[in-house]
């Protein structure tokens, strides 16, 4: 036994003694974590870096994994060569997550100080962003905002000064929110098949929807005797505001207007919580009736957002609500049902005769940087090449290479891939090649779809891109861009607050089952009263104090100006 | 005569419409995927496909295989399974060996080893150990990290132990050394054992996709379950901010089935061979003659 103890005890000190050590040299690591160049030497030439410089950056990757061509890869692709070329900027991604819990994972891993942080690091987490800040190791940008960044992105960034919220603290400006961009809304995708067999027109109101959905379960509109059709499926899995496809909040807000659930909203020059708002109740209540009456998706509780759009793929249901594009996921219905026929129509109005509205993100995710960065400048100069794209102009004036996300064929630019010189399966998403997960757009709901509609001539890529989509697709834009009021940022993007840390999990799990259980009639109406007397004494009045401490912090501090941005 | 009673009789038929149950449970979910993949992408995401393909196309191995990606994953999955399993034989097969009989240490030797089974220093040190080591974006942080696991060091060491001491005695008097022992007397006589644990194994590294994700900062490095993690499994639902390209990735259904599937049959074609071995079964404990 005593042996034991002699081996075991040395063996736990080797071990302290070697972590000592790989701790050290960690540490080292960090002090002579140096950018990647000094900036004293970099001299531009004639808009190109000579000698080249190195932008290490951190990249979330999903979905996208396997989409480079034949002999190009994450660090060697049709993007980062141009750079190189062009501009004298490497790209070189030294830290890779797949999806965003990975993602986060190996940043604070990275924090830990186990290896050099890359310059550029893009975060989609606000608590991750607070934590960065906290850590020290990212910069403070404000100044440099001011000096780099051209004009036409401070036309941009001008408009969203609330997007910079989860990078500001105590006046400073730790980042930047990447490409904001008020994207598309969501439309109303029907079958217009059935509104004709059953001489019925597209619903403008909830007394309308009604008595479309109650037809297309009962009346049979699909003419096959049996009555296995109904009227409207959505996805309540992750709460009943999904914010891009299968979404039911058009129901809730047409009877509490901009109080939509699962977000944070201004009311009366205080911010509330959506989803206690009185109005729910008789959203709820108008639901259930609607589930025991069959007009709803018998599973909408368990059925994720993207797989509540199979029963519309199948021709089972009969109205889906969700972003325009949408329709490209499931226009197959067109193939699986003879006569099929979709067509797209705005979202109702409420109950008050007004509009309904829905959640909109102005961007995804902020970027920060490595506090030992020192070449802001040709970052801005990239970053602004990069929005070529999305303005149609200069180098990436169709697009970002030919015969990735465009080519010319007998002179004309064509986005079919299959129409190129050489055939491609799909598109090379080249924009996402670089530091943004998606390629940055200035387009808002659908401008360009807008422009063409009133007779725009398609002369840039923009315009011609869009003008190559299906015209229900189009359609379905055009709507999104007239109906862009609708759209409702959510009005708290800061860290989630203290007592939300302890709590918010377990409030938003008794919201979700409250709700589903009201809709699937196991509990009584009256369990949505119960349920918010509930939800303040359980943490829900502490944070909705805390979340108006931060909104007056948040605007308390003019950093607008200090970045040149007023 | 115990199999000509009643009883037995109803239990056997019983036993075996229990049998035959369980593996279909397992037999349909392939059977499933198999049909998606070779089914038309509408009619996949309509739902219409149960057991049968519907619309037959060989679209999705196409372009499985046209994707240089999945083809250089599946070189990096079977380089490390095959690596990755030789080394960690060699170290539990020889560590198995010392362990099997008595010398000083053994005891402190066997309780650093129980150790491991029961704590692991967790995800943050091992990663500033890998990444101090300088193994990152190697294939060696794949194998290395797992080549050692105290439970299969167990089950090889107790089957060592059933191998009769005399025999080692005989070759020893013939003039064998320890090495040759080992090699030529305790590995042939252990063949079900070394099966049984080397397919163990060989699934664990096949399957691990976790570790690729974390010390892996290019694609092209990914082992093929890491691939298939980054584009079967979806985000968490709530993504807001997926663009139409990356909901169109979403929607290839087919092409996911496609994939699964051909990540499966490798392993799959594997077990045949090593199927006599295991009559024998393992040992972990008690008598067995």
């Amino acid at each position: 036994m005593k042996k034991t103890v002699g081996i075991l005890s040395a063996a736990v000190l080797m071990t302290v003694a070697i972590a000592g050590c790989g701790a050290d040299s960690g540490s080292n690591n960090n002090n002579s974590n140096k950018g990647s160049d000094s900036s004293a030497e970099v001299t531009l030439k004639d808009g190109k870096y000579d000698p080249p410089i190195t932008i290490t950056i951190a990249k979330q990757q999903d979905e996208n994994a396997g989409k480079y061509l034949e002999g190009e890869s994450l660090n060697d692709n049709v993007l980062t060569r141009w750079g190189e070329q062009n501009l004298g900027i490497k790209i070189e991604t030294t830290l890779l997550g797949s999806d965003g819990g990975n993602y986060n994972t190996k940043l604070r891993l990275a924090l830990s100080g186990s290896e050099k942080l890359p310059d550029l690091i893009p975060i989609y987490d606000t608590t991750l962003a607070n934590d960065l800040i906290q850590s020290g190791q990212v910069k403070d940008i404000a100044e440099d905002i001011k000096k780099y960044m051209p004009d036409r992105l401070k036309e941009i960034y001008k408009q969203f000064p609330a997007s910079f919220n989860p990078v500001i603290q105590d006046g400073k400006v730790y980042g930047m929110p990447i490409s904001p961009n008020l994207s598309e809304g969501e439309v109303m995708l029907i079958r217009q098949d059935w509104l004709d067999k059953l001489h019925l027109k597209a619903p403008t109101t909830i007394d309308e929807f009604e008595k479309v959905i109650a037809a297309f379960t009962n009346d049979d509109p699909d003419g096959n005797g049996k009555k296995d059709t109904y009227g409207f499926t959505f996805s309540g899995k992750d709460g009943y505001n999904t914010g891009w496809v299968s979404d039911p909040i058009m129901i809730f807000s047409a009877y509490t207007g901009k109080n939509i659930v699962g977000q944070w909203n201004m009311d009366n020059g205080k911010l509330t919580y959506g989803s206690i708002a009185s109005g729910n109740k008789e959203a709820l209540a108008k639901l259930r009736d609607w589930y025991t009456k069959g007009y709803l998706n018998k599973e909408l509780a368990t059925l994720a957002a993207w797989d509540a759009l199979a029963d519309f793929t199948e021709g089972k249901a009969g109205i889906i609500v969700g972003n325009p594009w949408m329709y490209d996921s499931v226009k197959d219905v067109e193939k699986n049902v003879k006569g099929a026929k979709i067509a797209v129509a705005p979202t109702i109005n409420g109950v008050s005769g007004e509009r309904t509205y829905q959640t909109k993100q102005y961007n995804d995710g902020v970027f920060m940087f490595n506090k030992n960065f020192n070449n802001m400048e040709a970052f801005f100069l990239y970053y602004d090449k990069l929005y070529d794209a999305a303005f149609g102009t200069g180098d990436f004036k169709y697009g970002y290479a030919q015969g990735y996300d465009y080519d010319i064929v007998d002179g004309q630019v064509t986005y079919d891939p299959a129409k190129f010189n050489k055939p491609l399966e799909a598109l090379q998403m080249v924009g996402k090649m670089a530091f943004t997960k998606n390629t940055p757009s200035v387009d808002g709901p659908g401008k360009s779809f807008y422009d063409l509609a009133n007779g725009t001539k398609p002369d840039n890529g923009v315009l011609i891109r869009a003008d190559a989509f299906s015209p229900t697709f189009k359609e379905g834009y055009v709507i999104s861009y007239e109906e862009r009021e609708s759209l409702l940022p959510p009005a708290f993007n800061g860290a989630p607050t203290k007592t939300m840390q302890t709590n918010w999990e377990q409030l938003n799990t008794m919201e979700k089952e409250t709700y589903t259980k009201i809709i699937y009639g196991k509990e009584p109406i009256e369990a949505f009263d119960e349920f918010v007397k509930q939800w303040n004494a359980k943490g829900g009045e502490e944070i909705i104090k805390e979340i108006n401490d931060w909104y007056s912090n948040a605007s308390k501090v003019d950093v607008m100006s200090k970045m040149g941005l007023n | 005569m115990y199999h000509k009673t009643k009883g037995y009789k109803a239990f056997s038929v019983i036993n075996q419409i229990f049998l035959i149950a369980i593996s279909l449970a397992c037999f349909l979910p392939l059977l499933h995927l198999l049909a998606q993949s070779l089914s038309s992408k509408a009619a996949v995401n309509g739902n219409l496909v149960s057991f049968w393909p519907v619309d037959f196309n060989w679209d999705s191995y196409r372009i499985t295989f046209d994707n240089s990606n999945f083809t250089g994953s599946m070189m990096i999955s079977i380089l490390r399974t095959v690596v990755g399993t030789l080394i960690s034989m060699f170290v539990i097969t020889t560590a198995g060996y010392a362990m099997s009989k008595d010398f000083r240490a053994r005891n402190a030797l066997m309780w650093l080893f129980v150790i491991t089974m029961l704590f692991s220093g967790g995800l943050i040190p091992s990663y500033l150990l890998i990444s101090s080591l300088g193994l990152k974006n190697t294939l060696w942080a794949l194998v290395l990290p797992g080549a050692f696991g105290a439970y299969n060091l167990i089950l090889i060491m107790n089957f060592f132990k059933t191998i009769p001491k005399a025999l080692e005695e005989a070759a020893f008097i013939d003039g064998a050394s320890f090495f040759q022992i080992f090699r030529k007397v305790y590995l042939p006589l252990s063949l079900p054992g070394l099966a049984t644990v080397g397919l163990f194994i060989m699934v664990g590294h096949w399957n691990a996709w976790f570790d690729g994700l974390l010390y892996m900062s290019s694609t092209e490095k990914y082992p093929l379950a890491s691939f298939l993690q980054t584009v079967v499994v979806q985000g968490n639902g709530q993504n807001m901010a997926l663009s139409q390209s990356e909901a169109e990735a979403m929607s290839q259904q087919s092409l996911k089935a496609a994939q699964i599937f051909i990540s499966i049959v490798p392993i799959i074609a594997v077990y045949p061979f090593l199927q006599r071995y295991f009559v024998k079964g393992i040992v972990l404990g008690a008598v067995k003659e």
